[in-house]
């Protein structure tokens, strides 16, 4: 401890800039970490905590997916004999219309029921909630508002409050304000209640609930009662406690949050980086000192534990930082994820308070704490094995001795060759990531070799352009390899990381829309509700005969999809009318014969899946899939594998009529709607629009929009190619001023040289920038080649692990290109302040300065 | 004592205080004037304030008080640039410790300063090249200055020094970190550029035989002149204050 | 209220929301009883009829003054738990066309529905928590109930006049297994006609809940009155039902009590 007051605090106190730096590298880790992990975990607590609070003293819920099934299932369940009580559901979310207000989540319950499982505080002491329970449920239009939502909008009871139902925009009439209590907190809360049959009505939903919530009789178990109500009700309903629901959401989001969790494991790893390179100069610089206190008596164990207890000191200061930082981002990252969420999965959700889980916290102080440990181990270890007497004698000290390169060459070589060797020997999961992670470790190894090469590449041309600030920038970057690399390496991996979630996205984004040009060529799609994602309001299927009606329609084509769970992972079935698509659309499977696949399809004898279920579940033409449904367990055999990118975890393609027969659900999301030739589409879409005018809610895109619509989502979706980005310019920013203001230190002399023989201050600035410049053309130089490499795994991943899409490998030009000024601007940035204290300071110190 | 404009060198009143945590006084009222062409030595023990002088005359510093003027040019009111400028068109630097860079060969040490002034590239080769033959260097352009001898290294300071001719060459113990005898060949070369480039020459000096060298010698204590001795004709081998001498 | 003291031995459970009005009309007179549970079963055997209709004014008087009416017409075919009965609103407008089909049975609780000509929808009404309040009346639902004699322990705690009629006055406490808001029920029956004059319901010791029967007249030979006011204590509300156009042992047809019918305006 004396050891470091004496020795770590007067170094940290002469250095405070580079001291800050070092400690934003673990900042920026564990802040991208708490930020990301916090966001994604406040979503599923919200979630979870809507439908806690929603569930009340709910035991089990009996639901199909998100499909709904009959009322008669009610019956079913409330004979069982384990079952107290059990009372049908529907939640619909809704448009307010309220400006900043959102979406509203409306509870369809039903009124006359027993309401024990549900504190609706309806009636508390002497006031009652509502007025006249028999106008309420007389009247459909009665709605019960959270007090919450009824005092952010001045809301009383008797107002009008107008919100989107299959029927078009209605207004609804508020007849009660439920008092505060846990359920009018749920969905932040804009929350409001109505007549589960009036919500049947309202949101097209026929004669079907969502979901049964019970409870169990006393002295019977749940498990009992799950045992006996799945016996009852069959396979294709999921009878879990009110949490499953939160688990389904949490595997809704497994893709996402797999890319949640590569992105904080890359911005610790680079903030490990930062710390070891900060590390590695500082123990260089304070090469002297170390020789100084070995001479004096110091263990190799207490020098290494100087700088061991520095770096953990440094890690807890930083995680600390990172963590407030990380919980401030959270907000931010939240919104986005809600968003997201609601635009990809069709999940209305919202995020008001951020969790700060003591345990998220507590980890990510632990790992901000350990990376910095870590990376600190081998620059203590650099520091215990100083020889004082060497030490002691100035000289060159940052030149990489040749064997250390040839070292550093020969690990790399072995190492990639370990990485190529795994790659061939696919099959193997660990196997492939072991060789991903050499990859890495390869190019780390390599990167001050090649930084030192491209610097040397660069000389002559920095020469050319600035005899002298130039050619003193690259000597600059080849007199210390170290210190460059530092950085190099840090941009280099984080614009790695950045190449390969923007090819991602551009291989997806190609996919996406060659699978929209051969499946979406219908010239018009009638939908319930602007929102595509958006199955809670439903057509009821009547209507195809009134849109082929229309003149100037050649054929409509009914669209039922709905996310099933399939062997227990939540998949979506699309149900189509496969005669009139194979007639329409002609897709070549990826597996199967095109003829038989539709004609077996279309026949209802079969099932085609998309490539990325069959991958993900292991599937092949010829298996018997079971599907199980509300009206027994659907058994086909698959026919075809076929592009499709409905939904991350897979699409399960069958014809409408086995949809209706096994879901006893005959509504419809959207209509295909085929223009006449010689009909001009916007005519027809008027012509829509005018015959479904104030009887029902209809919303109609043309192949464009539609189109167009469904790439905004995907730009969403990989909105968090953005984070990556500002990652990566931080890291370029921040490693680029770490190692620019050590080069301003170390090259100190040099620089007052340079102004008493007649630098001015603009030519000292522009060696400086020149310098970060170059730094910056490194990083991208290597961070693009590693990035070709990366995108393969990620891709690699992607197929196998995530989402099961097989994506094209495509180099992301457009973002690289882009990337280039984004990062050259960043490096001038960090060159800012090193150049201003360059030209500052007084040159008599400077030339003397040893 | 009064300084007349013409002198190349002329400092007035010249107090120059280092703030610290005891205020140290480097030099106290000092006035002195060079003549342009003057070869001058200033010595003086240690900390008694010659580097500072040096330092104020080639604008590297500033004073906390009183005026310097270089060739006419008061620089008190300069800035940076200005003095940069000051710098580089009329002083020569030579260190005790050469001060090269290490990555640049001899040939571009020699430019350095032609480069930073503009010059077109083959031009500076040219003057860069002239300059290392006026040193005797001719073999060593392409050497990087580990590969140089201290005399060596320090020949290729002066011609760096030497860049543009300028009308002052400032020498701080230009022979303190060589042998004797190339202590002697280095001042010989310095003599021979005073008298051939007419320029004026500043040497702070410990060495006496290089202070008898110079045609005048000016002695600081505590930052104060103690001494200043003219000799009509300068005695190479002895100087005649031997008595001034501290260390 | 519910007069209608249960066979001995059926189970009547909460929400039996018809069964107030149905109970409201229904009064017996008979033999001279010796205790006090005598009393209560003679009053009870009373209201016996095949059959019963009314045209009934509900009208609910809430602290301040407020009044809100309902208007209804009732059905009702057998009594005695053994009885279906439709209940149609009629007024005021928001509530018009609502019906209430109620199925009683000898052996199990009844099953209700419930159509709303809005949404075109009838719903089976499941059981409610007893103390709830009957749509928004001073009549909780446990009020509504048919009692069963033996739940209860009687006690005959004195003479009383009420609006001039001399009355026994009848404790009565929920017995251990019997789950009650109440901690006890005063009673007040008329000893001439055997007709419920009055009664009081006790949460601890107080009076929570009072109901008023008047203008009790015979109809047909059963004792009913034609006004009955419910007053909530604690909220400061009451209620009052009034019966019109009051009739027994009319003759009904079977399909009249069923879902298919209640859809009918």
């Amino acid at each position: 401890m004396s050891l470091f007051r004496l020795i770590s605090w007067p170094y940290f106190r002469r250095h405070v800039l580079r001291t800050l730096l070092t400690t934003a590298g673990i900042v920026l880790g564990v802040a991208v970490f708490v930020g990301m992990h916090a966001a994604n975990q406040s979503v599923l607590f919200a979630f979870s905590r809507t439908v806690d609070r929603i569930a009340g003293k709910t035991e089990l819920q009996v639901t199909a997916a998100e499909t709904g099934f009959p009322e008669e299932v009610l019956d079913k369940v409330q004979t069982a004999g384990s079952v107290r009580v059990a009372v049908p559901v529907i939640e619909a979310v809704v448009d307010t219309n309220l400006k900043g207000q959102g979406s509203l989540l409306v509870l369809g319950i039903d009124m006359t029921g027993d309401r024990s499982l549900r504190d609706y505080d309806l009636e508390s002491g002497d006031d009652a909630v509502v007025d006249d329970p028999l106008v309420f449920l007389a009247q459909p239009d009665s709605i019960i508002v959270s007090n919450e939502f009824a005092g952010r909008n001045r809301l009383s009871v008797g107002q009008r409050l107008t919100l989107g139902t299959v029927e078009g925009e209605k207004p609804f009439t508020i007849r009660g304000v439920m008092k505060a209590s846990g359920l009018t907190s749920a969905f932040g809360g804009n929350l409001a209640i109505m007549d589960v049959y009036a919500a049947q009505k309202m949101f097209g939903r026929g004669r079907s609930f969502d979901r049964i919530d019970l409870a169990v009789k006393p002295g019977r178990s749940i498990g009992e009662a799950q045992r006996e109500l799945t016996a009852l009700v069959g396979p294709g309903f999921q009878i879990d406690p009110p949490s499953g629901r939160g688990q389904q959401f949490e595997a809704m989001l497994t893709a996402y949050s797999m890319g949640v969790n590569i992105s904080s494991a890359f911005a610790l790893f680079i903030g490990m980086f930062i710390i070891y390179n900060s590390f590695s100069i500082a123990v260089i610089q304070r090469r002297s000192e170390i020789g100084i206190l070995r001479a004096l008596g110091a263990t190799r164990r207490q020098i290494r534990w100087l700088f061991l207890g520095e770096s953990a000191v440094t890690g807890l200061i930083g995680s600390i930082g990172g963590v407030a930082f990380g919980v401030l981002i959270a907000h931010a990252i939240a919104a986005s994820i809600g968003t997201l969420i609601a635009d990809v999965y069709g999940v209305a959700q919202r995020t008001d308070e951020i969790a700060r889980t003591p345990g998220l916290l507590a980890i990510a102080v632990a790992i901000g704490v350990t990376t910095s440990m870590v990376a600190a181990a081998i620059p203590a270890m650099n520091a215990a094995r100083v020889d004082p007497v060497q030490a002691l004698q100035k000289g060159k000290y940052q030149v990489l001795s040749a064997g250390e390169s040839r070292l550093r060459a020969i690990l790399a070589l072995v190492l990639g060759l370990v990485s190529v060797v795994c790659l061939t020997t696919a099959g193997s999961r660990p196997v492939f990531y072991v060789g991903y992670f050499l990859a890495i470790v390869v190019a780390l190894l390599l990167s001050p070799l090649l930084a030192l090469t491209l610097a040397r590449a660069l000389r002559p041309m920095l020469k050319w352009v600035r005899p002298v600030e130039g050619a003193l920038a690259a000597d600059s970057l080849i007199q210390s390899p170290r210190r460059t690399s530092a950085s190099v390496a840090a941009l280099m991996l984080s614009l790695a990381l950045v190449v390969a979630f923007a090819g991602m996205a551009r291989a997806s984004y190609d996919s996406i829309i060659d699978w929209m040009n051969a499946t979406l060529n219908p010239d018009l799609f009638v939908l319930p509700s602007p929102n595509i994602v958006v199955r809670t309001i439903r057509f009821p299927p009547a209507m195809a005969g009134q849109l082929a009606a229309i003149p100037g329609i050649r054929r409509v084509q009914m669209v039922r999809d709905a996310r099933v769970v399939f062997r227990r992972t939540p998949v979506m079935v699309v149900a189509v009318e496969m005669k009139s698509v194979a007639e329409t659309v002609t897709r070549m499977p990826v597996e199967g014969d095109p003829d038989e696949m539709y004609r077996r399809a279309a026949a209802a004898e079969g099932l085609i899946v998309s490539d990325n279920l069959a991958e993900l579940q292991h599937l092949r033409v010829g298996d018997t899939l079971e599907v199980p449904a509300p009206n027994g367990v659907l058994r086909l055999p698959l026919v075809g594998i076929v592009v499709d990118y409905s939904d991350q975890q897979g699409t399960i393609l069958m014809d409408r009529s086995l949809f209706v027969r096994y879901w006893n659900d005959d509504t419809v999301n959207i209509f295909r709607v085929y223009v006449t030739p010689g009909a001009h589409v916007s005519d027809v879409r008027q012509r829509i629009l005018e015959t479904f005018a104030g009887q029902r809610q209809v919303f109609v895109l043309t192949n464009g929009e539609l189109k167009a619509y469904i790439l905004k989502i995907t730009d969403q979706w990989f909105g968090l190619t953005s984070v990556q980005i500002a990652v990566a310019v931080l890291v370029a920013i921040l490693g680029i001023v770490n190692t620019l203001t050590v080069s301003i230190t170390d090259r100190r002399r040099e620089l007052g040289v340079l102004q008493a023989v007649g630098g001015l201050h603009a030519q000292i600035r522009r060696t400086i920038w020149i310098e970060a410049l170059s730094i910056g053309v490194l990083g991208l130089a290597l961070g693009y080649a590693l990035g070709a490499v990366n995108l393969y795994y990620i891709l690699q991943i992607v197929h196998h692990d995530i989402a099961g899409l097989r994506l094209d490998y495509e180099f992301p030009v457009a973002t690289v290109v882009a990337l280039i000024p984004a990062i050259l601007g960043a490096a001038f940035v960090a060159a800012i302040w090193p150049a201003e204290s360059a030209v500052r300071g007084s040159l008599v110190e400077a030339l003397e300065y040893e | 004592m009064s300084v007349a404009a013409a002198h190349m060198i002329a400092l007035e009143h010249v107090t120059k205080q280092f703030a610290g945590k005891r205020r140290v006084t480097a030099l106290d009222d000092v006035s002195v004037a060079i003549p342009r062409g003057e070869m001058v030595a200033i010595i003086g023990p240690s900390g008694s304030g010659k580097s500072t002088l040096l330092n104020l005359v080639g604008g590297l510093d500033r004073p906390t008080a009183g005026s310097v003027r270089v060739d006419g040019e008061a620089l008190a009111g300069l800035t940076d640039d200005n003095l940069t400028r000051v710098r580089r068109d009329k002083i020569g630097f030579i260190f005790q410790f050469f001060n090269l860079l290490p990555t640049l060969t001899s040939l571009e040490n020699v430019g350095l300063p032609l480069h930073l002034r503009g010059w077109p590239r083959k031009r500076v080769e040219e003057r860069a090249r002239e300059l290392l033959t006026l040193v005797q260097l001719e073999a060593r352009m392409d050497h990087l200055p580990d590969e140089l001898s201290g005399g060596e290294r320090q020949r290729v300071a002066i011609a760096r020094a030497l860049s543009v001719y300028p009308p002052i060459l400032l020498a701080d113990e230009p022979t303190g970190n060589l042998d004797t005898r190339t202590g002697q060949e280095i001042l010989a070369l310095v003599r021979d550029l005073h008298s051939r480039l007419k320029s004026t020459v500043v040497i702070v000096t410990h060495d006496m035989s290089v202070a008898g060298s110079c045609e005048r010698t000016i002695a600081l204590r505590d930052g104060r002149i103690v001494d200043d001795v003219r000799r009509a004709a300068p005695n190479p081998t002895r100087g005649e204050h031997v008595a001034l001498q501290a260390d | 209220m519910s007069r209608r003291m249960g066979r001995a031995g059926r189970v009547g459970r909460a929400g039996r929301i018809v069964l107030l009005a149905m109970a409201l009309a229904i009064h017996a007179h008979s033999a001279l009883a010796q205790n006090a549970r005598q009393i209560v079963e003679e009053a009870q055997k009373r209201t016996d009829a095949k059959s019963q209709r009314y045209e009934g004014l509900l009208q609910v008087f809430d602290a301040k003054g407020k009044i809100s009416d309902k208007r209804w017409s009732f059905e009702r075919l057998g009594s005695h738990g053994n009885s279906k009965a439709v209940l149609r609103f009629t007024a005021p407008a928001e509530v018009k066309g609502v019906a209430l089909l109620v199925v009683n049975h000898p052996d199990r609780a009844s099953d209700q529905w419930m159509w709303t000509p809005a949404i075109e929808r009838d719903r089976r009404i499941a059981l409610q928590d007893r103390s709830t309040r009957f749509f928004g009346t001073d009549f909780s639902f446990e009020d509504l109930e048919e009692r069963d004699v033996d739940q209860f322990d009687y006690t005959l705690a004195g003479d009383d006049a009420v609006d001039g009629s001399a009355c026994w006055r009848i404790e009565s406490r929920p017995k251990e297994s019997k789950s009650s808001q109440y901690t006890k029920s005063v009673v007040w029956i008329r000893k001439d006609d055997y007709a419920f004059a009055r009664f009081e319901n006790y949460v601890k010791d107080q009076v929570v809940r009072r109901l008023n029967y008047s203008d009790i007249e015979n109809v047909q030979g059963i004792w009913t009155a034609r006004q009955m006011e419910m007053a909530d204590l604690r909220r400061g509300s009451r209620t009052r039902l009034t019966l019109d156009k009051l009739a027994y042992n009319v003759p009904f047809k079977d399909e009249d009590f069923t879902l298919q019918a209640i859809r009918r305006p």
